[in-house]
């Protein structure tokens, strides 16, 4: 019996301390790598491209935030763009509302989200389960009017998903505390009695 | 006496070697260090580039990014349990009072390296399973034997080490200078690596980094995936594209000469250390 008060005790004391690691993982500030924002119309059948990364990783976290005057669509695509140049238009890439219409026909499995916004404000935030190439697109839908569209597109590093690290230790910690907390008192007994 | 009368003296010599190695709050410092090491030092964004292109590759250089911040905490227990640990107790004569049990003295070894490195190695796996978990389910899932292989290239080396500290501990009786071989041995692979490298570009014969393999094959396995510093130039493209079946004859080569190690420092305590 004291033998497996000892190992539980102990068990739920490890758990204590895994818990109090990953809240200190959760609280460790993450970096801002990239960020992009801008604002400008975006008339019937419009696009533009928010945000292109490559190697989009399980230890980053895209946050986009848009504001929209109108109806705007913006979509979180899995793909892979290259940027062009051309002496008239600069730099550019090769992806326009043609492709956009082609992709959501023909490769629906590569929208990660997309969410419609009406005349007010949109944030959302992802990150990914495995390495990915990320494209943040708004678009204005053919049937649409002109809109206005306001955009604030960041990446950031961090050591872990902090939600779901700290989401795991406050599960892992009462659980430890309730293993721990017999073999505690037996100890704080023993010592009381020496 | 019977199977089940041994049994039991095996599980109390167990019982009382991880009550020794692991004492409040030991294992709870070393799990607490553990998460703090898998996550801090590991870095998806530095390791996983342009260089692996395959869904492997990516699981690869994911899961060694994971593995190589906690496998010194990993390697830290070992220190402490084998070369301090056992180190002490054979300086101290301590270790007679097991002999006491009717047990072999091979299964006297057996309860001691199970509570110094099998634990070592339940509380890593544990803690790194979950990590890679919480981090890149969609990763792992797919891709669990690649995963599984660049578990069983990193640990190779760090079981080396623990054989050849085993080794020195158990002949001097002591486990200061074992600990100063583990702690030279594990940091200058490192190095040795570099040099391997450059003579490999330098030669164009990868005969130094084969050899290397042999004892850590985690450069087989990452030359198999593409990785190396070969990717950053083509200058320093090493000739050397193991397959993966060479890679795993690599990491079975490493493994035969780890239970080899083990299998000396067994036979060593149980015939030849005069207590």
């Amino acid at each position: 019996m004291k033998r497996w008060t000892t190992i539980l005790g102990r068990g739920g004391t490890t758990l204590i301390a895994i818990s109090l690691a990953l809240l200190l993982v959760s609280v460790v500030p993450s970096i801002q790598t990239h960020t992009s924002g801008g604002s400008g119309p975006l008339g019937p059948e419009g696009m533009r491209i928010l945000l292109n990364a490559q190697n989009f990783n399980p230890q980053q976290e895209l946050e986009v935030a848009v504001t929209v005057e109108g109806t705007v669509t913006v979509y979180l695509l899995e793909i892979d763009l290259e940027l062009n140049f051309s002496p008239t238009a600069g730099f550019g890439y090769n992806f326009n509302s043609t492709d956009l219409q082609e992709l959501l026909e023909e490769h629906p499995d590569r929208v990660i989200w997309e969410h419609e916004v009406e005349n007010g404000d949109y944030k959302r935030s992802y990150i990914p389960t495995r390495v990915m190439n990320a494209t943040v697109v708004a678009y204005n839908q053919p049937d649409s009017e002109n809109a206005y569209l306001e955009s604030d597109v960041a990446l950031q590093s961090g050591l872990a998903p902090k939600d779901k690290v700290r989401n795991i230790a406050y599960w892992v910690a009462p659980i430890g505390v309730i293993l721990a907390l017999p073999w505690l008192v037996n100890l704080w007994k023993q010592r009381k009695h020496k | 006496m019977t199977n089940m009368g041994k049994g039991k003296p095996f599980l109390e010599v167990l019982a009382s070697t991880i009550h020794e190695d692991y004492r409040f709050p030991f294992l709870e410092l070393f799990a607490f260090f553990y998460i703090l090491g898998t996550f801090v030092l590991s870095s998806f964004t530095g390791t996983v580039s342009s260089q692996f292109t395959t869904n492997e590759g990516v699981a690869y250089s994911l899961a060694s990014s994971l593995i190589s911040g906690s496998l010194i905490v990993f390697m830290l227990l070992i220190f402490k349990n084998i070369a301090y640990g056992l180190g002490n107790e054979l300086e101290k004569g301590i270790i007679q009072t097991y002999f006491s049990y009717p047990l072999k003295r091979r299964a006297i070894l057996t309860a001691k390296l199970l509570s110094a490195i099998g634990v070592a190695m339940l509380l890593f796996f544990g803690i790194q399973i979950s990590a890679l978990y919480i981090l890149a389910p969609d990763i792992v899932l797919p891709q669990l034997d690649t995963v599984i292989l660049t578990y069983a290239a990193s640990l190779s080396y760090p079981l080396l080490i623990s054989a050849i500290m085993l080794l020195l501990t158990l002949k001097l009786r002591r486990g200061g200078i074992g600990l100063v071989v583990g702690i030279v041995l594990y940091f200058a692979m490192s190095i040795v690596a570099l040099i391997a490298f450059f003579v490999a570009v330098a030669s164009k014969s990868p005969l130094f980094l084969q050899i290397l393999s042999v004892i850590s094959p985690t450069y087989a396995l990452q030359y198999h995936y593409g990785g190396g510093l070969s990717g950053v130039s083509s200058l320093l493209s090493v000739p050397w594209a193991p397959t993966l079946s060479e890679a795993l004859l690599y990491i079975g080569a490493s493994y035969v000469l780890v239970a080899s190690l083990f299998a000396l420092g067994y036979i060593y305590f149980s015939r030849r250390l005069n207590l």
